[in-house]
């Protein structure tokens, strides 16, 4: 690591050190993170915690949670329609919805980043990359889903696309206004004095300068994503069935809100509480981990 | 303020003079919308269930679905080589707009339906034509140039209404769209596409057909039909008295709905209308009769009867009703059962091996067709249910599914294997001509099915002079499709009507489905 290399990480180091310990004392990021965790890790083992599999239709149809009257220990939050276990296909459709969100996070966030800071990295880029994106904010993410399952067919892959396209523009957006402050800073001055190369100055002191502000972003995106992806599901052009995804388990219960309410709300209240928890862990991390909001 | 109260009270008076202007009015919740009112150029029942009341036709059909009725004509002959239909016309019948009808008026409306140029999708319903002449003002001499058996059940279809050639030719391509000039008990006021139809009471109807007992004028001033896609908000409309009748409420729903005490539920003891899904034969997946006879005998319509629909629809074993004309009750007997254990066998037996995913796979084949099915709650839960079904023999049936808008044409294609579809039927005849011909391949014929024997048959019944021989033919038609399995039948729907207590309880028809049919007797309670 050169001098300058390593004058300009020392500034964020003490900040990075003690970052969790600062999320934790905030009792609502607190609460937020440790949901959250919980419902992804349920969601991530949904194989082995699902009592019964997601698919297998029974002929005990719509009975409520265990709590209410008519409920039985062994659906636990009753079933749905078609006579399914809701737990299951709670967890399961958890699991797909998470993992759209997380996979359409990463890929239109990456590339958005990407463009964003090779935009204030080549002034010479900025006017094409910037205008493009404006280009592409002006398609709404519903009428990109809608597009795309025109083309390809219902299913996963043309919602992953459209929300990761969606997330482009945005992610491009915040990559270049952060980096363009970056940029004006003394220490990529002076690295360039010393006749770094432009892969080391974009790697070592752009990229490591600005993806706290990115990843921030990306964790307030998350929770947009996974309710733009569950209205697309719920709108039928997600998920195919037998698969769960809680936009359209929402929506497979809508038919049934008057007699058997709990087969739409089930799924539309774990919709309410990941994008909550995301969003108030988002803000938490933005919280800590920008110097302005420190202050 | 004061232009306030000023303005409140012309607001006030004004609604006062528009309610005034209707002694009586009810607003009726339907599903969806139309795309025109034009008989010729629409075949949604959503048309037909206002055109039944905008127009008549020649004869009409008793609830029963099987007795011919007199309509606007009084009377009718076939010859003996059962070429040619004498229809004697009523001479007091009058359109909307006052102007008499006469056989001018019929002669037109067969002659637009069948022109070419009116590219009709339901021309075919009204035989081969060789001429219609009218030789005075009430007889109308419909010639074939060869038998049509089906031609008396097909003419009481709205396809068949009568239309006003004025207006046609004043309107153009707005027909149907702008207006409809009809003789039926009600005339077109005005339409909001995908929103609202109302239409008013005809002064001076007295045409209806006998087996109403009111056939003379409506009973009620004003119908105001309202689009109301979602059947939670129709259920909840009817319980609050927002709208007085329809036949579109969810089947959870009416348990609740018959003990509900501002609410009558009644239901047609008769259903005319089937839901199926189809297999294009020649598929590599459907190909095989095995698979298509496991399927049959791996879902359980009754429980799907019961357990989607609550006991509202019947399960259905044939591909119609057992009730429709010239069904033949020898071939129950050879439906397949259900029962899944012998349908894996059958299987088995035919070289359907299970993958490590319990799919079955034969010469590199996975046993995963490709369905296509509608939006829709309906067909949600046939698809899904379906599929679970299917999913326990090893059949993996892959569901996509389509808006009305585009499925109709996807439906057209041969990317398929199998398609979900519900028709409504008058006969056997009017059901097998419509899907069987090896001339209506690809569409309605989507299952490819090309049988010299069934062509064959489909004539026979369709030339038939007498009730033994068309019968006959049919039944031979209903064996070969059965026995091939060429389709899943699902679910045979009754209609059922839930109207406000306000209203007199009606009798559901069921002819294309149109559970109020000429409206004759809907009528508030004294």
């Amino acid at each position: 690591m050169s001098a300058v290399d390593a004058a300009a990480a020392v500034e964020a180091a003490p900040a990075r050190r003690h970052w969790f310990v600062a999320l934790m004392r905030d009792p609502a990021a607190a609460i937020a993170i440790i949901v959250f965790v919980l419902i992804a890790v349920a969601a991530a083992l949904a194989p082995w915690l699902a009592p019964y599999d997601p698919t297998e239709s029974t002929r005990n149809m719509m009975l409520p949670p265990v709590w209410a009257e008519r409920g039985i220990p062994e659906h636990l939050l009753g079933t749905d329609g078609q006579g399914r276990d809701i737990l299951s296909r709670l967890l399961y459709g958890t699991r797909m919805t998470l993992l759209i969100g997380l996979i359409a996070v990463v890929a239109g966030g990456g590339i958005g980043s990407l463009l964003g800071l090779l935009a204030a990295f080549y002034s010479r880029l900025d006017p094409w990359i910037m205008r493009s994106a404006d280009v592409m904010l002006s398609f709404p993410a519903i009428l990109l889903g809608l597009a795309l399952v025109a083309v390809m067919g219902a299913g996963i892959m043309p919602v992953i696309l459209a929300l990761a396209i969606a997330t482009v523009p945005d992610s491009a957006r915040i990559a270049r206004s952060v980096a363009v402050g970056v940029m004006k800073q003394e220490f990529v001055e002076a690295g360039r004095a010393v006749g770094l190369s432009d892969r080391t100055l974009f790697t070592r002191y752009l990229l490591r300068n600005c993806i706290s502000s990115i990843m921030i972003f990306m964790s307030l995106r998350f929770g947009q994503v996974i309710l733009l992806g569950s209205a697309l599901s719920f709108l039928g052009l997600g998920a195919r069935p037998p698969a769960s995804e809680l936009g359209m388990m929402a929506s497979q219960g809508r038919d049934f809100m008057l007699f058997a309410p709990h087969i739409a709300i089930i799924p539309s209240l774990a919709i309410f509480v990941i994008v909550l928890t995301a969003n108030v862990a988002g803000d938490a991390l933005r919280d800590v981990l920008d110097p302005r909001m420190r202050s | 303020m004061k232009t306030k109260k000023t303005l409140g009270l012309a607001a006030a008076a004004s609604i006062t003079a528009l309610s005034g202007a209707w002694a009586s009015e009810i607003n009726i919740a339907r599903e969806m919308d139309a795309n025109n009112y034009d008989p010729h150029k629409t075949t949604a029942l959503a048309a037909a269930e206002i055109l039944f009341m905008l127009g008549d036709t020649l004869i009409a059909i008793e609830p029963d679905m099987q007795t011919i009725t007199p309509g606007l004509a009084t009377s009718w002959e076939m010859s003996e080589d059962g070429l040619t239909y004498t229809f004697k016309l009523r001479d007091d019948v009058k359109f909307c707009d006052g102007r008499a009808m006469t056989a001018d008026d019929v002669v037109y409306s067969f002659s637009r339906w069948l022109d070419p140029a009116t590219n009709s999708p339901v021309n075919w319903r009204a035989g081969e034509v060789e001429s219609i002449t009218a030789p005075d003002a009430t007889t109308v001499v419909y010639k074939l140039k060869s038998p049509f058996s089906e031609l008396l059940y097909q003419l009481t279809q709205s396809f068949a209404t009568i239309i006003d050639k004025n207006q046609v030719e004043a309107m153009g391509a707005d027909f149907g769209i702008q207006g409809m000039n009809g003789t039926g008990p009600y005339c077109w006021e005005s339409w909001n596409p995908r929103d609202q139809l109302t239409m008013t009471k005809h002064a001076g109807y007295a045409w209806g057909p006998d087996f109403y007992e009111n056939k003379g004028e409506a009973q009620i001033d004003r119908l105001v039909w309202q689009v109301v896609p979602e059947e939670n908000t129709r259920t909840i409309a009817l319980m609050t008295d927002q709208t007085q009748i329809t036949q579109y409420v969810p089947y959870i729903a009416l348990e609740q709905l018959k003990s509900a005490p501002n609410v009558n539920v009644v239901q047609s003891d008769s259903a005319f209308w089937t839901y199926f899904i189809g297999f294009k034969i020649d598929k590599d997946t459907v190909a095989d009769p095995a698979v298509r006879r496991a399927i049959n005998m791996a879902v359980d319509q009754d429980a799907l009867a019961q357990g989607q629909f609550f006991g509202g629809v019947l399960g259905a074993h044939s591909y119609i009703s057992p009730e429709t004309k010239d069904w033949d009750p020898a071939l129950e007997a050879e439906l397949p059962p259900y029962d899944p254990a012998a349908a894996n066998a059958l299987l088995d037996e035919a070289g359907w091996v299970p993958g490590s995913d319990g799919i079955r796979v034969k010469d590199g084949v996975r046993l995963a067709p490709v369905g296509y099915f509608f939006t829709g709650s309906t067909w949600q839960k046939l698809s899904e249910y379906t599929q679970a079904e299917l999913r326990k023999i090893g059949v993996d049936l892959q569901i996509e599914v389509f808006d009305a808008t585009v499925a109709w044409g996807k439906m057209a294609t041969q990317e398929f294997d199998a398609f979900g579809m519900s028709y409504p039927y008058v006969s056997a005849g009017d059901a097998l001509n419509l899907y069987f011909p090896s001339t209506n391949i690809p569409t309605p014929n989507r299952m490819n099915w090309d049988d010299a024997e069934t062509d064959q048959w489909l004539d026979e019944g369709k030339a038939a002079l007498d009730d033994a021989t068309r019968a006959g033919a049919y039944s031979k038609v209903l064996h070969k499709v059965h026995d091939a399995n060429v389709w899943l039948p699902l679910i045979h729907e009754p209609r059922t009507i839930v109207s406000s207590t306000r209203l007199a309880p009606i009798v559901p028809h069921s002819n294309y489905g149109a559970a109020l049919y000429k409206g004759l007797d809907l009528k508030l309670v004294e």
